[in-house]
């Protein structure tokens, strides 16, 4: 995060993690075709001649916000290759929030571990602990043959602290409520360190609304806060606002 | 956090981009002139912090006369410095002139963040048929004639026209300034990456540096130790083999014929076993590099010669014809009179060793050439003419009709202890020293040696050993 005080701008970076193919760009493709052409910039892919991630993909969004402050977020894909593991660890350097994006088919478990474990060794060198990174994890490709069951991930996501999304990025679905989970999370984590929403005189249901609006989404924060397995974040948004 | 990553972090955050990083600053120069061109409208762009980057076209002659003239200098001057402070928002703002003449302001917008403005103009949206007002109060003495006429240089350009133009041109800077910072982001990213994977390569270095130190102090601990144990076990060995010497010539009263055939046994053994002993010091010696050699002149014929006198008793003993080859006229040698024969001395052994009952055993001698640098890879002649000249060499040929080696052996036979049927050796004999000693000794004399096939059967070494002493050694 930067905050810069003059300008009263607040950059944020997002970074979505995975798996090889595990549709990383076609979430951050979806979102940018969801978005309002206003808040969002160009998506900047770097992409070898067989279309995998060379080194990253950023798209950035801008949103208004209230008391003046404006948001920027930085949405960042890290290649998914093994070979290029010095640059998913360059990139997640300075990571938010982190959407790891899962492959739901069976095949894929192994690797999807494989990358997680990447992911926190990353972490961990950057000197964080994954812990204290908000994340959230999406099982993509709900529409393959031969995918994990959903109550088999409904079962498995309640005994971890990630909310889990189900998508298919290639229709965009999941995508949005995958991103809007991510971007609560981390709000929320950046407030309780910065107190965001104080110092600015922040309304942050007005962002998330905002930021939902602007991404084409027309139901309501409660409705979209509870789109993820077993709804935890929906609960969790709900005693946040009855606590003030 | 290093410059490297530091300076990455600003480029993907896009918290401080500078509008040289992201174009240069010649192809802003023919951006504007090729606008000026289109467009006959003098332009400039400034950075964000209001440096001038680039402008085209030249001031119009009406504001050259004017600048020469006190009152309407001073009035252009609060003009431009009025322009130069406008702020344009995230859009345009036009600034009227003194002279009817406009200035458009426009921001040069990147993610949101303005990196610069460009400044259109002076330019006339049309002639006027009068000295514009502003203009001869600013300069009562203006000669009203001159200025109409100039007026009518002016570039000329309607505002839609310039609205059109700017929205033009902030729309293409836009995409230039897109691909510039991909550009600039990824050969940061690039850099970075390589110089992560450069730290992880360099700190697996280190450790395989430290690996391989660690086993060198041991291959040195462990020459050491077969130097000192093999010295230790001589000294008691040479009383064995003295005492048993005297035993076996009845120093100490007459032995029957058993005793005698036993003492007998226990000195040839104990001879076999100082042997041994003497090869494993050999060997430490060679390896540990304390090995010196006494180089002088010497005959290669009369070399083999010994050799092959030496054997005669044993290749005769088990029918096996041995027979020395030497051109005639081969020059003299310089080496180890001593350490070469013990190379071919045990070359033939091996080969007599090796050879069934009815083989043969051939030492041939003839000239040849050896690569200067000593390059085993004859291919590689590239750039021949950088090194020096083949030195002339000695060739020596070891060929028997033996069992001969697998082409995969061959390389390893030179080993130390190293058999390349583990089976044989029972039935052959020998510790597997044999060979190692030889390599190090021919290496010592700068030599190479090599193993060819002797078809349809055997196995040939072949020793190259240069002539003359190679630099000083």
């Amino acid at each position: 995060m930067q905050l810069d005080f003059v300008a009263r701008e607040l950059t944020i970076k997002l970074v979505y993690y995975g798996p090889a193919l595990s549709g990383k760009t076609t979430n951050l493709q979806a979102l940018h075709k969801a978005a309002d052409p206003e808040s969002s910039g160009r998506l900047m892919t770097l992409e070898t001649r067989d279309d995998r991630t060379l080194f990253f993909d950023l798209l950035p969004l801008t949103f208004k916000g209230t008391g003046g402050l404006s948001v920027r977020l930085k949405v960042f894909t890290v290649p998914g290759q093994v070979i290029h593991a010095s640059t998913r660890k360059l990139v997640v350097q300075g990571a938010d929030g982190v959407a790891f994006i899962a492959d739901s088919r069976t095949s894929e478990t192994t690797n999807n571990a494989t990358a997680f474990l990447d992911l926190k060794q990353n972490v961990k060198e950057s000197g964080l602990k994954l812990k204290q990174l908000p994340l959230v994890i999406q099982f993509n490709k709900r529409d393959m043959p031969d995918i994990r069951s959903e109550e088999e991930l409904a079962e498995l996501a309640a005994q971890g602290r990630e909310p889990v999304y189900l998508a298919v990025a290639t229709r965009g679905e999941g995508v949005v409520e995958t991103f809007m989970g991510l971007l609560y999370l981390t709000w929320t984590a950046l407030d309780a360190a910065n107190d965001l929403n104080k110092k600015f005189d922040f309304d942050e249901a007005a962002l998330l609304r905002e930021v939902a609006g602007k991404l084409g989404y027309q139901g309501s924060l409660e409705q979209l806060l509870g789109s993820s397995v077993g709804g935890v974040l929906g609960q969790r948004w709900l005693a946040r606002k009855a606590g003030g | 956090m290093s410059d490297v990553t530091q300076r990455l972090e600003e480029l993907t955050l896009g918290t401080r981009l500078r509008l040289e990083e992201l174009i240069p600053r010649e192809s802003l120069v023919d951006l504007t002139a090729s606008y000026h061109e289109l467009f006959g409208v003098p332009l400039k762009v400034f950075d964000g912090s209001g440096k001038l980057l680039a402008e085209a076209g030249p001031a119009p002659s009406l504001y050259v006369w004017l600048a020469s003239l006190r009152g309407a200098r001073a009035a252009l001057e609060y003009v431009v410095d009025h322009v130069k402070q406008l702020d344009p928002g995230a859009g345009d703002v036009s600034y009227p002139c003194v002279t009817g003449a406009s200035y458009r302001v426009s921001a040069i917008q990147y993610e949101g963040r303005r990196l610069g403005r460009v400044i259109f103009g002076p330019y006339l949206g049309a002639v006027p048929a009068e000295v514009p007002p502003e203009l001869l109060l600013a300069e009562p003495d203006l000669d009203p004639a001159r200025a109409l006429a100039l007026l009518a240089e002016m570039p000329r350009a309607r505002e839609e026209t310039i609205t059109q133009v700017v929205a033009h041109l902030r729309r293409g800077l836009e995409i230039i300034l897109f691909s510039g910072h991909k550009a600039l982001l990824t050969s940061n990213m690039h850099l970075a990456s390589v110089k992560e994977s450069f730290k992880e390569l360099q700190a697996k270095n280190q450790s395989l540096q430290e690996a391989f130190d660690r086993l060198k102090e041991l291959d040195r601990l462990k020459s050491n130790f077969l130097a000192t144990v093999s010295h230790e076990l001589r000294t008691p060995l040479t009383s064995i083999i003295g005492y048993s010497e005297m035993l076996h010539e009845g120093l100490a009263g007459e032995l029957t014929g058993e005793q005698r055939d036993f003492v007998g046994t226990i000195k040839e053994k104990g001879e076999q076993l100082l042997e041994l002993i003497k090869g494993l010091l050999d060997l430490s010696k060679l390896e540990s590099g304390t090995m010196s050699l006494r180089k002088s002149e010497l005959s290669i014929a009369e070399t083999l010669n010994e050799v092959g006198s030496t054997l005669a008793p044993a290749a005769r003993k088990k029918n096996v014809a041995l027979s020395v080859q030497v051109s005639a006229g081969l020059p003299r040698l310089w080496g180890d009179a001593e350490r070469l024969r013990q190379v071919f001395l045990n070359l033939t052994e091996n080969a007599l060793k090796f050879t069934p009952v009815g083989g043969s055993v051939t030492l041939s001698a003839t000239a040849t050439e050896l690569a200067a640098t000593a390059t085993e890879d004859e291919e590689d002649d590239d750039g021949a003419v950088f090194f020096a000249a083949k030195r002339p060499a000695l060739q020596v040929r070891v060929t028997d009709t033996g069992i001969g080696i697998p082409e995969a052996e061959r390389s390893k036979v030179f080993d130390a202890f190293y058999q390349v049927d583990g089976s044989s050796t029972r039935e052959a004999g020998g510790t597997g020293l044999g060979l190692s000693i030889v390599k190090r000794l021919v290496d010592g004399h700068d030599g190479t040696i090599s193993i060819e096939s002797n078809e349809p059967q055997g196995t040939v070494f072949v020793i190259t050993l240069p002539l003359q002493r190679a630099g000083q050694r």
